[in-house]
């Protein structure tokens, strides 16, 4: 994003609409910081400025990278979701991506409102992957990775910034508290926040053993979580011709 | 896209605060959604939510068939009572739409109104919260605004100047809540919710 300096009248009314803090004033115009600005268009698209002084321009790879992770109206060429990772457990009971005995894992980087380097991404990927953490393919995170055994990221996405991405995986049940205690290690190595999510399927009684779980390692979680009601039709079904 | 997880708040908060989406699964049932997700939004305003939306319309409330024709593979609506809740889910069951739907809240409530509407959960995603350099958030009364809007589109210094303006006396709670709303273009955001969070922060000290 960038401000037309020749027609922008100083109003400041774009200022506090930057998530990111990008905008300032410099030698009376508006001006975005182009190394701090993740191409999120909330500035452009809250219709604020008076004059439309606020400009998107199609940027080359890697910066591209930016917009693609930053607004969620645009969608990523690899995996043509749009958003920052994918459908994830919200459609489970079509897909069974997630079976009893595993535990899916999205951490968020940059969330909440931070934004983030992948840098710091691939700093968790690679421990997530040295702990034997499948990542989830059509992650647009995954996408950019050089070896997926690794974790590594293409040398020339690193200091590109993003308002956040996820690094999606899977793991055995098992393997849960070396997971949480190889990410608490990472947690204090990166520059940033990340939201951690896991993801469990429900026993056929309706408990679910990643609580369980959680409550016997004493890890907090919030009162307030998703569920998925099952009321997709499964793909087995689409399969059998329903 | 886990866009309404991680929302903050206290229990009394966030027992106003529900989302329900419905969604397509990619390359399996993607194709020739509209008429389903349109349903899901039109038996979703018999229950009188305070904010529906697609994947590229969001805060529209007052111009639901704006948000209704455009709306293709996925549909949001936000309630503020877990009777309305538990009512759209039982006729979202015998709709019997195909499609996966997910309700985001208090876990327990939620569990209640699925009860209440002969569901059953499915699959979860908990938050196991914020890790890193927390040192750079700002403070939880702007968080738990920002948060229902799960892309982070929502600026915490828009918060901030909102509650300036309620504490000025130059808009409302509720106006300064319909400010915010748009900027959360998937339409998950809670006004109800935000107008009351905005006129706790406008009633404390100085806002920084």
């Amino acid at each position: 994003m960038r401000i037309d300096g020749d027609i922008c009248i100083a109003c400041e009314a774009c200022l506090p609409y930057c998530p990111m803090e990008a905008i300032s004033m410099q030698n009376g115009i508006a001006v975005i910081e182009q190394d701090e600005c993740v191409d999120c268009g909330v500035c452009l698209k809250s219709g604020v400025c008076p004059v439309d002084g606020i400009i998107f321009e199609v940027s080359p790879w890697p910066r591209s990278l930016r917009v693609a992770f930053s607004d969620p109206t645009t969608k990523h060429k690899e995996t043509s979701a749009g958003g920052r990772g994918t459908d994830e457990m919200k459609t489970n009971d079509v897909t069974a991506r997630y079976k009893w005995g595993w535990v899916g894992m999205g951490c968020e980087f940059g969330r909440p409102g931070i934004g983030t380097r992948f840098r710091d991404i691939e700093k968790a990927a690679q421990v997530l992957a040295k702990h034997g953490a499948a990542f989830e393919p059509n992650n647009p995170v995954t996408f950019l990775m050089e070896d997926t055994q690794t974790g590594k990221l293409k040398e020339e996405a690193l200091n590109e910034k993003v308002l956040s991405a996820i690094i999606e995986c899977m793991f055995p049940i098992e393997k849960f508290k070396e997971v949480i205690d190889a990410l608490k290690v990472v947690s204090e190595e990166v520059d940033t926040v990340f939201s951690v999510a896991c993801i469990n399927r429900a026993d056929p009684d309706g408990s679910y053993p990643l609580r369980k779980m959680l409550d016997k390692m004493g890890i907090p979680y919030y009162i307030n979580g998703k569920q998925n009601v099952g009321l997709g039709r499964p793909l087995a079904n689409f399969l059998g011709g329903d | 896209m886990t866009h309404t997880l991680h929302r903050r708040g206290s229990a009394r908060s966030l027992s106003e605060d529900y989302v329900i989406l419905i969604l397509k699964a990619i390359g399996i049932n993607d194709e020739g959604n509209a008429p389903k997700v349109q349903e899901f939004l039109r038996i979703a305003l018999r229950h009188k939510p305070v904010n529906i939306g697609s994947a590229l319309k969001g805060g529209m409330i007052d111009k639901p068939e704006e948000v209704i024709n455009i709306a293709n593979n996925i549909g949001h609506a936000v309630f503020d009572n877990p009777e309305a809740v538990t009512a759209f889910l039982k006729e979202l069951k015998q709709a019997n739409l195909g499609l996966s739907i997910v309700v985001s809240g208090i876990f327990e409530k939620v569990d209640e109104c699925l009860d209440k509407a002969g569901l059953k959960h499915h699959t979860a995603n908990f938050s196991l919260g914020i890790w890193g350099r927390t040192d750079k958030l700002p403070g939880d009364d702007i968080l738990e605004i920002t948060t229902m809007c799960g892309h982070a589109l929502i600026s915490p210094n828009l918060v901030k100047e909102m509650a300036r303006a309620i504490k000025a006396g130059t808009k409302t709670p509720e106006e300064a809540a319909k400010i915010l709303m748009p900027q959360c273009t998937c339409g998950v955001f809670n006004p109800t919710r935000a107008a009351r969070l905005l006129a706790n922060i406008a009633e404390k000290g100085e806002i920084v």
